[in-house]
């Protein structure tokens, strides 16, 4: 429709405007800030690369790629255990069980309270003297199981990981569940009509089927995965202990930025070059979502 | 639909009961925590409360100060919405049903937010409030939701904004209908369903944001939820009891209205992360 562009900027330029300067443009500032060492007050001075070499190369490097490794860690074992038996369960409900209608809320339900919270409520029922977790295994006479779950480096990383589960399964189960019940109920009938088992109609039907929504979670995870903070923040401080081992690149830049006790050097440039490099892995798989979700939706 | 043998049936109910019990224990444990002295909580974990008093609520209520921190998250959450609303609305309107030029450039220049992670930029965002004295402001918090919401909410409006047939809106532009008549009388009132998903997926994602509270808000009086329970974690992290009740209090209500609009709640948030 022919409009003078004139009388359409008064709809364009709130948006744009609000949209550029707190988007894009610190986007943009923070690649600039990242070849500077700045305190945050006084004079900005220019060092180059020498951030990215502290990080990569430098002394800062074993803590980078021992965060970059949690990471990575993070999303192969939520591919596994959220995507993965997110799929199981999720044709579990595609029998139309009876009750699967309240049992399809119930799983979302952790979805839907706030990570900081549902990691304190954890750190509860994970303490070493008192939790339940504990207790129970006492009482069931498995008390040599019982463990400082969080407090011991062996079991920290796997123990945040499965409270990670328990909050966001259900969101998989449910996107899982939808692909599963689009696919045509003739495609199944014909199978049963022809002898097929559970098995191969999984195999054959329902996986091949539901491969473009495999995709779209697993990149959503993998970006979801390199913006880890909160649960390891409520589990175990920005200090991400027991000694490091459940430290994440969003717990190391934080401390790089803001500081926290013990991290030796606070330097805003130093922590824009960190969220500088998250950038970099992220946006290539952000990218390719972008363009998944836009073919999606031009289809 | 999947074919299954009795045998199996039990199984598989089975093994949902236990996932729903596994859901279902946290919450029940300081629920019930949230009546017991912390004696109780300590020495009998497993049975209920000896008496149901609200001490705890009314200690936790106040020193936690989640009237105050309830009130700052819907002032928050609700103008934000609002705001992310409105600005995503009228630029998805101009994207979707007029021509000029560098249309398609706009739309991606947008929707190119959707790959930039919002909290990784959180140096230059806190300079900017900052600089606008908008630091520790609940104002400075709407101001940065109403920016970051814009991409997800303007892809899935103008998405669904290109389905309304051209027609509907031709006659009443003959008639000498204004843009702006046109967006708020037409557009607008038929797109209620894309308004509802992005409300909804805004709504939550701000309510139970705890990153940019935690950097951009330093004063306890206008702490949010998850921060003011933070806080109140870190200096009462022993008093069980009171922990227990002040995560209750933050957690109930969204228990409430999501069983209450669950069916909005799941088919809102598993499209709209799908899509954006």
């Amino acid at each position: 429709m022919k409009v003078r562009f004139r009388k359409l900027l008064p709809f364009v330029i709130p948006a744009f405007s609000i949209y550029t300067l707190l988007v894009v443009y610190p986007f943009i500032y923070s690649f600039y800030l990242s070849f500077f060492s700045w305190s945050g007050v006084g004079a900005k001075k220019f060092v180059g690369l020498q951030n990215f070499k502290d990080m990569l190369f430098g002394s800062y490097s074993p803590e980078f790629f021992n965060a970059f490794w949690h990471n990575v860690y993070f999303f192969i074992m939520l591919s596994i255990f959220e995507v993965g038996l997110g799929f199981i369960i999720a044709l579990m409900l595609a029998t139309r069980i009876r009750g699967h209608r309240v049992f399809q809320t119930v799983v979302y339900m952790p979805n839907i309270i706030s990570m900081v919270l549902v990691g304190f409520i954890w750190s509860m029922l994970l303490n070493p003297q008192w939790g339940l977790i504990n207790q129970t295994l006492k009482a069931i006479g498995l008390g040599k199981l019982a463990r400082p779950w969080l407090g011991d480096a062996s079991t920290a990383l796997n123990t945040i990981i499965a409270v990670n589960v328990w909050r966001h399964i259900g969101f998989y189960v449910l996107v899982m569940l939808a692909a599963i019940l689009d696919i045509p109920k003739e495609l199944f009938e014909a199978a049963y009509m022809d002898g097929a088992s559970n098995w191969q109609i999984v195999r054959k039907i329902i996986f091949p089927l539901t491969v473009p929504t495999f995709q779209t979670l697993l990149v959503l995870l993998f970006i979801w995965s390199f913006n880890i903070f909160d649960i390891v923040y409520a589990l175990e401080g920005v200090q991400a202990g027991p000694y490091r081992s459940t430290d994440v690149l969003g717990t190391l830049f934080y401390r790089t930025a803001f500081g926290g006790l013990g991290s030796s050097r606070t330097d805003l440039g130093l922590g824009a070059a960190v969220s500088v490099l998250i950038f970099l892995i992220v946006i290539p798989v952000s990218i390719l979502y972008v363009r998944m979700v836009e073919r999606r939706s031009e289809r | 639909m999947i074919r299954i043998s009795t045998p199996w049936k039990i199984i598989i109910f089975t093994i949902l009961i236990v996932h729903t019990i596994i859901v279902m224990i946290p919450f029940s444990v300081i629920f019930f925590n949230s009546f017991k002295t912390l004696r109780e909580i300590f020495l009998r974990p497993f049975s209920l409360p000896e008496k149901w008093s609200f001490d705890n609520y009314i200690k936790a209520w106040e020193k936690a100060e989640l009237g105050k921190a309830y009130m700052n998250s819907a002032f928050v959450t609700s103008t934000s919405v609002l705001s992310i609303l409105f600005l995503s609305s009228m630029i998805a309107f101009v994207i979707s049903r007029y021509d000029f030029p560098y249309r398609r450039l706009l739309y991606l220049y947008i929707i190119s937010g959707l790959a930039l992670p919002a909290r990784l930029a959180i140096i230059p965002i806190y300079l900017i409030l900052k600089s606008f004295h908008l630091l520790d402001s609940l104002f400075g918090l709407i101001f940065v939701y109403s920016a970051t919401g814009i991409p997800f909410s303007v892809f899935l409006l103008k998405h669904f904004m290109d389905m309304v047939p051209k027609e509907i809106e031709e006659s009443a532009i003959m008639d000498g209908a204004s843009p702006w008549k046109v967006f708020t009388k037409i557009i607008l009132p038929l797109s209620k369903p894309a308004i509802v998903v992005v409300t909804i997926v805004n709504a939550v994602g701000i309510w139970n944001d705890f990153f940019f509270p935690l950097i951009l808000i330093n004063s306890k009086e206008k702490e949010t939820i998850p921060l003011a329970v933070s806080t109140f974690f870190g200096e009462y992290s022993h008093q069980w009891e009171l922990i227990s009740t002040a995560l209750w209090i933050a957690v109930f209500p969204m228990i409430v209205v999501f069983f209450i609009l669950s069916k909005y709640f799941i088919s809102g948030m598993t499209q709209g992360a799908l899509k954006g």
